[in-house]
């Protein structure tokens, strides 16, 4: 327990990992989970992208913390994620102009993604800047696991390749187009949730029982 | 007024964040604007056997003057695009300098099927347009091509295939007619 | 007469072929959320298109007034305070400026309804505050004030193109939410198994719709055809 009564650092960082994973337990953040992910080096990209707005912006709020009215907060916090998802995109833009290019559009839809208000709302408004930055890097290694996740087996499956090489031999497997279109994105986001759905409540049982 | 002394963060951390913004794009504006132009550059010497990419120079807006190292002409790279499939496809035609034969062609942006109509960025299916002749348009056939001026369609994606060919007699003609009235 | 040949098309890619929903992925959140009944996702589809039509013509005029590269506007401002500026360049701003729309623009929709059509703001009255962070409204706006569009010539977009795609992905989105609707109110009395209740069984028969909406690909490149184009 922090000075303030939240939970630490240390808890906000694993928390983030699976127990309310922003992608596959609070089902947040679906627009780009389904855009970016027919190939690894897209996901990781808009991975790394979506870490760096989640952290500079819960430092920025918890730092503005004295400061917030509670009627202009929301807006506070989407001016101040507006700006990161800015630079962000420039630095794309300049230093990995090919990424830039297929993630496209996504980039500035950082800004209304669900997560990053939701975690400067619940946790960064409230906490100092460590527990902050604990729960900013939680959360997006959570999204990054379900990213890779959803990743790997579209781009396994649709294209036989893992990050560009070639994992599935080119003659033996037929690739399987559609996990590479939307159909693919949307049947596969629904089956891990099922999966992870299942795995909780299997290892739940099982934690339950043991008590 | 009550408004303006409630509002006075967002009004501050606008103009704060409308600085910083301004420096990132002024410190960043011309590496960015490198890359765009640089992704064109780097294919005028694959496309031109020959050209050097930074000795090659823009003649109008999406037609370049391949010109090898020492500064002679030794081809033309012309840009073109039209609606495919899916969305529109843009691509680079190389023309050896008297206009008579193709060079290749590079697929610069498309949002065609993958596995299918994606196809025609593969260097394999491409390749069927080096040495092409260019004075009459090309055209596009399903099975094997039986003359120099055909082009074999990519299997299942006719359209994007078409879309291709389509586009390269387009420009060709284009810059043919421009080139006939002087332009160049 | 081939403006309104124009004007049809971008309606019927937008609408239907590259359906917000199921071609470019956006709006997916409260696609997941609202969709339980037939009456709240008309509701939220109808407000969605109200508000995508105002944001994107906000959008449009702050964009050809203010963001592109010498707009009219941005020059004539900066002039006032150092004459002789021979060119200026706000699109850096872009993003912040219209995300700042967007709450705005809800903001206004939201009071306007409250005053002058109560029973329409009882209708949409709990979904115009999520609005501000639906994707759709943003990715209209970024469409519209794209750089491509911005650097003018062919590409670039008069005040009626930019309503009609902003309509039209609307009646899209509502297309979409409502189909979604009707089949999750059927699925009531199936038996959806435990661990794909909810949002994962949602997303699956999402992804047998996208495969169905994938089949009128291509369509606009006939009906093209059958205007002559």
């Amino acid at each position: 327990m922090t000075t303030d009564g939240g939970p630490s650092a240390m808890k906000r960082f694993v928390n983030g990992i699976l127990p309310e994973n922003p992608v596959l337990r609070q089902i947040l953040g679906m627009c780009p989970t389904l855009a970016v992910t027919n190939g690894m080096k897209p996901a990781m990209t808009m991975a790394l992208a979506v870490a760096f707005v989640l952290v500079c912006s819960n430092v920025m709020a918890s730092l503005l913390r004295p400061f917030l009215k509670p009627h202009l907060r929301i807006l506070v916090f989407t001016l101040s994620i507006a700006t990161f998802v800015t630079i962000a995109d420039r630095f794309l833009a300049a230093y990995v102009y090919e990424m830039s290019k297929a993630l496209g559009p996504y980039v500035p839809l950082i800004i209304v993604n669900c997560i990053i208000i939701s975690r400067c709302e619940i946790c960064a408004s409230k906490q100092g800047l460590g527990p902050a930055v604990g729960d900013a890097l939680g959360q997006a290694l959570g999204c990054l696991l379900a990213y890779a996740a959803m990743g790997t087996v579209r781009e396994t499956l649709g294209n036989g390749t893992w990050f560009g090489i070639r994992v599935l031999p080119a003659g033996a497997w037929d690739p399987w187009v559609v996990m590479l279109l939307p159909p693919g994105a949307f049947l596969t986001l629904g089956l891990l949730l099922g999966v992870v759905n299942w795995a909780d409540r299997r290892f739940s049982r099982a934690a339950g029982d043991r008590k | 007024m009550r408004v303006l002394t409630e509002a006075w963060l967002v009004i501050a951390l606008s103009v704060g964040f409308g600085a910083g913004l301004a420096g990132v794009h002024a410190a960043l504006r011309d590496r960015i604007r490198a890359n765009q132009a640089a992704e064109i550059r780097a294919q005028i010497p694959k496309l031109v056997p020959g050209a050097d990419a930074g000795r090659s120079e823009e003649v109008r807006p999406g037609v370049f003057r391949a010109l090898d190292a020492g500064g002679r002409p030794v081809g033309w790279v012309l840009q073109g695009k039209d609606q495919g499939f899916a969305d529109v496809v843009q691509i680079l035609v190389g023309l050896d300098e008297e206009g008579g034969k193709l060079t290749g062609i590079y697929v610069l942006d498309n949002k065609e099927t993958p596995g299918l109509g994606n196809r025609i960025e593969e260097a394999e299916w491409r390749a069927q347009f080096a040495g092409a002749p260019a004075r009459e348009p090309l055209r596009t056939v399903k099975g094997a091509p039986s003359g120099p001026g055909q082009v074999r369609a990519v299997t299942g994606a006719t359209i994007s295939s078409e879309t291709v060919t389509r586009i390269v007699n387009a420009t060709v003609a284009e810059w043919r007619k421009s080139r006939a009235a002087g332009k160049d | 007469m081939d403006y309104l040949v124009g004007l049809l098309l971008l309606v019927l890619t937008t609408a239907v072929i590259n359906n917000f929903v199921f071609h470019f992925f956006v709006g997916i959140c409260p696609y997941i959320g609202v969709s339980r009944r037939l009456d709240t996702a008309l509701g939220m589809g109808l407000a969605v298109t109200f508000v995508m039509a105002v944001a994107a013509a906000l959008s449009w005029g702050i964009t050809y007034a203010l963001l592109r590269p010498d707009a009219p506007l941005a020059l004539a401002v900066c002039r006032l305070f150092a004459p002789g500026t021979a060119s200026v360049d706000l699109s850096v701003l872009k993003y912040l400026v219209y995300i700042f729309l967007i709450a705005s623009a809800v903001q206004f929709v939201e009071m306007y309804l409250r005053k002058v059509f109560p029973p329409l703001y009882k209708a949409f009255g709990v979904f115009l505050p999520l609005i501000t962070t639906n994707c759709c409204i943003l990715f209209a706006c970024l469409e519209i004030g794209s750089d491509r569009r911005m650097s003018g010539g062919a590409e670039a977009w008069d005040l009626a193109q930019a309503l009609a795609y902003a309509v039209a992905a609307g009646l899209g989105f509502t297309l979409a939410i409502v189909i979604m609707a009707g089949i999750r109110e059927e699925l009531d009395h199936a038996d959806v198994p435990q661990a794909l209740r909810g949002p994962a069984i949602v997303l699956i028969i999402a992804g047998i719709l996208a495969m169905a909406f994938l089949g009128f690909a291509g369509v606009d490149a006939g009906v093209a055809r059958l205007f002559g184009r």
